[in-house]
């Protein structure tokens, strides 16, 4: 029951993904919500949330897409939200700007890890100019959506204490 | 020494989850038979709800291209009106030439790839990320479609099958930089390598091609359907756009526009041609 929450999240994001997203396309660029579950998982709840979301996610999604190898996003995911989550614990006070900028900046750099990643499994041409509109359309749509995400994502994985008490948020 | 120990453990998993990934690549890249089943079930039990979600959101869609693409429809609606025209003018040119043609290679004995048999198939889905260049259609093994069988559209290569199931195909567009195609130029007779560059990007000849050679301006480049070649020759791919000498001197690297609009590509047509192991 426990992870029925987040299981039912990666599938509608999924779906959403696969089929909305990927067709609404920009600059040649589509959009990579995916990649803004372990983002908001990483803000909200941490370096070792993000980097478990960022695997299953990226795990999830390798299954259903075709032209890259099984791992590929479960890799970069993880490394995206390690880093994210990361960097939030570094951030004292919290105001709803952070959060936008965090998943602008999380979500350029995921599109770079993805692209070092993919380079080092030997795909071609993939620091090129059109990498600098992915990263533009994918921060810009992300950091869009990151409020919304954020609180699907304190709904389906809350915070808890060692008590069972629910960490307020 | 908390935090300690939690930064440690962090560290742990995220090393754990590095290991399993890179673990799930290597198995994936040696062609382990068990990855591929299990993303063979994944992607057939996760086909219909994407067929559903796809037809829901198809008027948002719809709406976006409206949006985003009138003015690229608009352009190339004037430029096709004007194709149509100089098309039909060169139709009755191109049948006396294909009679001769037929003619010929029939007293050759050499086998054209119009006329080879295929199956038409709709596009359901474009690339789903950013990084890879492969579109899904709508015919499978039912249809007798195998891979690395050649796909084409009216235009000329498109790509090749890369992975097959009942009723639906992968197709890896000539786009990808891992295709690479054995060519020839249309009037010089040369052989070449030519591979893609990416989305939107042209595709490129960069070995093969002497510097003494003269490219003319606009060369058709076609498939060479050479001994053991991965598609059928005479297969049209592009017209040569730009030369220049690669550094060394040694080749020329020659640009190709390919035909066919990868941006565009809604049926196309799958060659049951097996390449010759």
């Amino acid at each position: 029951m426990k992870y029925a929450r987040p299981a039912f999240v990666i599938f509608v994001l999924l779906t959403l993904q696969t089929t909305l997203i990927a067709d609404l396309q920009a600059f040649g660029a589509t959009g990579d919500i995916m990649m803004l579950l372990p983002i908001a998982a990483g803000i909200s709840g941490g370096r070792d949330r993000g980097a478990v979301v960022g695997f299953v996610t990226g795990l999830a999604f390798d299954l259903v897409v075709h032209g890259t190898p099984l791992g590929f996003f479960a890799l970069g995911y993880t490394l995206v939200g390690y880093i994210v989550g990361a960097m939030q614990a570094g951030v004292l006070r919290a105001a709803w700007w952070i959060p936008v900028v965090t998943a602008f900046g999380g979500s350029v750099l995921g599109i770079v890890t993805l692209a070092v990643v993919g380079e080092f499994l030997g795909f071609e041409h993939l620091f090129d100019r059109h990498l600098l509109t992915i990263c533009a359309v994918v921060a810009v749509v992300n950091a869009a959506l990151v409020l919304p995400m954020l609180r699907v994502v304190r709904w389906s994985m809350p915070l808890v204490t060692r008590s069972g008490r629910l960490v307020p948020t | 020494m908390a935090l300690s120990s939690r930064g440690g453990r962090s560290r742990f998993t995220l090393v754990l989850l590095i290991l399993t990934s890179i673990t799930v690549l290597t198995l994936d890249f040696r062609g382990s038979s068990a990855i591929q089943s299990v993303r063979n079930t994944a992607s057939s039990v996760f086909s219909p709800v994407r067929d559903a979600a796809s037809s829901a959101f198809s008027p948002a869609t719809n709406a976006w291209d409206g949006l985003f693409h009138y003015g690229d429809l608009e352009k190339e609606n004037q430029r096709l009106r004007a194709e149509i025209e100089q098309l039909q003018g060169q139709a009755a040119q191109n049948d006396e030439a294909k009679r001769a043609l037929d003619e010929l290679t029939k007293a050759v004995g050499i086998t054209q790839w119009t006329t080879l048999p295929a199956v038409t198939a709709q596009v359901i889905s474009g690339p789903l990320t950013n990084f890879e260049h492969t579109i899904e259609i709508d015919k499978g093994s039912n249809a007798g479609i195998k891979v690395d069988m050649p796909v084409v559209t009216g235009a000329g290569l498109a790509g090749r099958i890369v992975e097959v199931q009942s009723g639906r195909s992968v197709i890896k567009l000539l786009t990808d930089p891992d295709i690479v195609v054995g060519v020839r130029l249309k009037t010089t007779g040369d052989t070449a390598l030519l591979h893609g560059q990416g989305d939107g990007q042209p595709l490129v000849i960069d070995a093969g091609i002497d510097p003494k050679v003269t490219v003319p301006p606009e060369e058709l480049v076609t498939t060479s359907g050479e001994d053991r070649a991965t598609f059928p020759g005479g297969v049209p791919i592009g017209n040569v756009s730009k030369t220049e000498l690669a550094a060394g001197q040694l080749t020329q690297v020659l640009t190709v526009t390919p035909l066919t609009n990868f941006e565009r590509l809604t049926f196309l047509q799958v060659l049951l041609w097996e390449p010759p192991q």
